[in-house]
């Protein structure tokens, strides 16, 4: 190895050393303020917040929800973002340009419209108002659209040759070598639904439908006050199983973003 | 839409790509037509839910008034600054992030992870910390005090407080963005490096014809996302500042929330809206146009 | 190829299926939303459930940020709740637009035995029953006042008192403040300088809705307030109270939950806590803020008198003193927690408990949110020093006036 690329994966690493510092600094922070009190490190608040409501139960709603939305949007996603990458589509430019509105406006002004609307198909309250309206995110649609215009159609169009299926080709062709983009699919609808608020708290009204993030708000808050410790365990205990599912699929995502570099 | 193809079918039923277009379709016409129109309507209405009195036409009455309303345009000049300052910062940190992370040095998968950890929280989660973070007494003034320098009221000095929560945004955005371009990268075929490291390339001349071209459609979008999402600043300024010092730090958003919910004047809050929806289009359709994915261009620059 | 597409479908439908879980409906269910922790709530209600067979409360939990959308949400698709918690602040409007059912013969009743009546009348009629309030008092730090050669046990009572106070405790060291001024921060200003224009005998509304916030008594209050803000430091509510915890703060006026919160996180903190100072020993009250949690009943509820009932089930004395001592940051809305020895063996709850007689809420308007976004923005431009005092409360009164004629 030369000298010169030596001193590169020195500075390098430097860089990223730098970077990752002052990334993980709030975060440790906010890890001791979770485990602090008076001074001394408890597991005090941890154990108060789990106790104080339906925990489990909150958590087993929240799985259910981000897995089906997850399911949902890697299929409907795929679907929709390859149409829109790979065929004319009449007025193509326009269904595109209404699927990016559909997060161009505000939320907060769809929040009343959807409530009624979830009232009168009698939803509120269920699951099916929690995850039928994000089974096709967007930002995924235009996501995986991107990705795929960046890369020439030339397998599709040999497996179309071997008299291929349109489905086949999206299931068989495309969806393997979108993995990078699911991948990023995945992590994103995940997140955004493991962290949800609004909706779902305005959209259910019983304990045994609340999400963890609306459990949690509902437990940690006061009116002119912050209750620092518990709503830092609560955010430690929300995050945990994102993180522990980061590690566990790990491979797979990695293998994922990265499938495309070892070819 | 550079590679289309026209797929002659001779099948019955619906033609493939609205096949593959249906369950979005249904989804978005099933949820999402109906509040657009009901908040479309709105703008010209004076509505409030608790009225109980007839819901009465208002014309463009509810649009004149942003030309003589000084809290929009404050909130307007606010968020135009903001995302401005945001979009560009956060895309180039991250691409500069993804660009390292390439490098295969030790413990990269450490570092990508480290680098993401902040998008696993929510925005509230991470608000309040920050919140906290910038607080006189916050760990932010405990550092610096450390190296020497004094602390600051970050959030209470209007000069600073829009700032500060700028840096916070792209402190919690850049790390998945960096593994949005991590991923594209991926899609950019080895021969195309292997053919630019034959004539010689060198690193920024690779990256400004290879690496560049063949990302510029995920940069587009996540300029794209990028800029909605930063038109649509909420979260942090509801926690944080709920839109003060003097203003400094109210954005369209909160602005709109408030006329909304606090206030209950429905139609003012629905054209603050639909000023949001107009200004993102307008910016997303220039950074798509800029930023035209074309693979075969990267080709045969290479 | 249409399998896969029945297929999917299917798969909405299934999703579709989850919606129909069964609700029963027999026997009477009252809905009641409200903000404090369930585990608080949850005794009272079952007790009345008790008392009145058949009828079922189902008690739903609303954030303090999100729960007002929420309510306009379900008023707007006709699914508001029988029974409601409201915010002081926010009754008026209620009252206004006509959705709450009428109190005033449950009023009549019982008018004398509570207090914060004022943001539940609209027009003469009276739309809310007061469950529980919290007020704002003084918080001073015992050492410190020694430290700066003040008497620990003899609080500040006038205004110079405590101009004197804040001085002395400021000149004690850099990282040391005499005051604690909020700033930064949107819907508490006014409540905490309006604790000295109210005192000096000054208000916002006159009683026949006459605009009086540049009157020569906010005028002084504004100028005193802007005295003290030299000895101060000037920060969010969040922020004076993690400073007056760490010993750093000498005076500042709070509310009962830095009590609970001061106990478990600074047992060491040797403070006291005081009426708010008037004016001077011949002139003037005590006067501060209070926040009240008000019990309404909506007009379009189809369980109105249970709900009623319901309402003053909980907002009797034992339940409202239950859900304080649990909650530990609000006391009851009644006036007999002033002889009621709960309250009255800690020397700081007794202070927090008279402090209420003289306390008031924000003006009972339908505009009032309007107005308080003037009101804070013209004090933040005074303590930020863009305006002068005079200037500044002459132009927020112009508008709070356009607001008044507005919902005439």
């Amino acid at each position: 190895m030369s000298r010169s690329n030596t001193i590169k994966r020195l500075l390098v690493i430097t860089g990223l050393l730098a970077v990752f510092v002052v990334m993980a600094y709030p975060l440790v922070w906010m890890i001791n303020l979770s485990m602090r009190t008076g001074g001394e490190s408890t597991i005090r608040f941890y154990r108060e917040v789990w106790q104080a409501g339906p925990f489990d139960r909150y958590f087993l709603n929240s799985t259910i929800v981000v897995t089906l939305v997850l399911i949902g949007n890697i299929l409907f996603c795929s679907m929709a973002g390859y149409a829109f990458a790979r065929y004319r589509i009449p007025a193509g430019k326009i269904l595109f340009f209404l699927v990016i509105s559909t997060i161009m406006l505000p939320k907060q002004v769809i929040l009343v419209p959807m409530y009624i609307l979830m009232q009168k198909l009698h939803l509120l309250d269920t699951y099916a108002a929690l995850t039928l309206p994000f089974l096709a995110d967007p930002f995924n649609i235009f996501l995986i659209r991107q990705y795929l215009v960046s890369i020439p159609p030339d397998c599709e169009e040999a497996a179309r040759l071997e008299g291929a299926g349109e489905f086949t080709v999206l299931f068989r062709v495309v969806m393997p070598v979108l993995k990078p983009a699911l991948a990023v699919v995945a992590i994103h609808t995940s997140l955004i639904n493991w962290n949800s608020f609004l909706f779902p708290f305005i959209l259910t009204n019983s304990t045994s439908m609340r999400t963890l993030p609306v459990g949690l708000a509902l437990l940690s808050q006061g009116q002119h006050s912050i209750d620092w410790g518990h709503m830092m365990a609560g955010a430690v205990i929300s995050a945990l199983p994102v993180v522990v599912a980061f590690l566990i699929f790990q491979r797979q995502i990695i293998s994922g973003l990265t499938s495309g570099m070892t070819r | 839409m550079e590679p289309t193809r026209i797929i002659q079918t001779k099948r019955r039923g619906l033609p493939p790509p609205l096949m593959f277009l249906l369950p979005w379709a249904v989804v978005y016409a099933a949820f999402f037509v109906f509040p657009f129109v009901f908040s479309f309507l709105l703008s010209f209405l004076s509505y409030n839910p608790l009225s109980t009195q007839e819901t009465s036409w208002t014309g463009i009455s509810n649009f004149s008034r942003l030309f003589e309303d000084p809290d929009f345009q404050q909130a307007l000049r606010n968020t135009l600054l903001f995302v401005i300052v945001t979009v560009p910062l956060t895309t180039a940190a991250a691409l500069g992030l993804a660009l390292l992370l390439r490098e295969r040095v030790p413990g990269r998968d450490l570092f990508k992870a480290g680098f993401f950890l902040p998008s696993i929280l929510s925005m509230v989660v991470i608000s309040l910390l920050f919140k906290l973070f910038y607080a006189p007494t916050g760990a932010l003034n405990g550092a610096l005090t450390t190296i020497g320098l004094g602390g600051h009221p970050w959030l209470t000095d209007p000069r600073t407080a829009l700032p500060a929560i700028m840096l916070m945004d792209v402190w919690a955005a850049v790390g998945y963005y960096a593994v949005i371009f991590f991923a594209a990268f991926t899609s950019i075929p080895d021969e195309l490096y292997e053919a630019a490291s034959l004539e010689g390339s060198g690193t920024w001349s690779t990256f400004r014809y290879v690496t560049f071209p063949m990302l510029k459609p995920v940069i587009g979008f996540v300029v794209v996302i990028n800029t909605i999402r930063s038109f649509q600043i909420f979260i942090e300024v509801f926690v944080m500042t709920q839109g003060g010092p003097l203003g400094s730090t109210n954005t369209l958003v909160l602005y709109l929330y408030e006329t909304a919910f606090r206030k209950l004047d429905y139609g003012y809050a629905s054209v603050i809206a639909y000023v949001v929806f107009l200004l993102s289009g307008v910016f997303s359709i220039f950074a798509i146009r800029r930023l035209k994915p074309s693979y075969t261009a990267a080709k045969k620059a290479v | 190829m249409n399998k896969r597409l029945s297929a999917i479908i299917l798969g909405v439908g299934v999703a579709l299926v989850f919606s129909c879980s069964g609700k029963d409906r027999d026997g009477e269910v009252i809905h009641f939303w409200q903000f404090w922790d369930v585990a608080f709530v949850e005794p009272l209600v079952r007790e009345f459930e008790a008392k009145h067979p058949g009828v079922r409360v189902e008690i739903e939990q609303l954030t303090w940020k999100s729960g007002l959308e929420k309510i306009q949400a379900a008023v707007a698709s006709g699914t508001q709740p029988d029974l409601c918690e409201l915010g002081s602040t926010w009754v008026p409007r209620f009252s206004y637009e006509g959705v709450l059912e009428d109190l005033t013969a449950v009023y009549n009743e019982i008018a004398d035995s509570f207090l914060m009546w004022e943001s539940a009348m609209w027009k003469g009629r009276v739309y809310g029953l007061p469950w529980v309030q919290g007020s704002r008092v003084l918080f001073y730090n015992k050492s410190l006042f020694r430290s700066a050669g003040l008497d620990p046990e003899e609080p500040p009572r006038t205004w110079k008192d405590l101009l004197d106070a804040a001085k002395r405790i400021h000149a004690l060291g850099t990282d040391i403040h005499g005051f604690g001024l909020n700033l930064g921060e949107r819907y508490v200003l006014y409540k905490k300088f309006m604790a000295f224009a109210w005192g000096n005998g000054g208000r916002i509304l006159g009683d026949d809705g006459s605009v009086l916030f540049d009157s020569p008594e906010n005028l002084e209050a504004l100028e005193f307030y802007l005295e003290l803000a030299d000895y101060s430091l000037k920060e969010k509510q969040e922020v004076l109270d993690h400073y007056f915890k760490s010993g750093k703060l000498g005076i500042q006026i709070s509310g009962a939950w830095n009590l609970r919160n001061y106990s478990i996180e600074a047992p060491g903190l040797e403070y006291g806590v005081a009426l708010v100072p008037k004016p001077s020993e011949e002139k003037g009250v005590h006067a501060s803020f209070a926040g009240a949690e008000i019990l309404i009943v909506f007009k379009n509820s189809k369980k109105k008198e249970s709900a009623l009932e319901l309402a003053r089930f909980l907002h009797d004395y034992p339940r409202a003193r239950a859900l304080s001592v649990s909650e530990q940051s609000v006391f009851p809305a009644a006036k007999r927690a002033l002889s009621d020895s709960t309250f009255l063996r800690d020397a700081k709850r007794r202070v927090f408990v008279e402090q209420a007689f003289t306390s008031r809420s924000a003006p009972a308007h339908p505009g009032w949110i309007e107005m308080e976004d003037l009101i804070n923005r013209s004090l933040e431009e005074v303590l930020y020093g863009r305006k002068e005092p005079a200037g500044a409360l002459k132009k927020a009164a112009a508008g709070v006036k356009a607001i008044v004629t507005k919902y005439e």
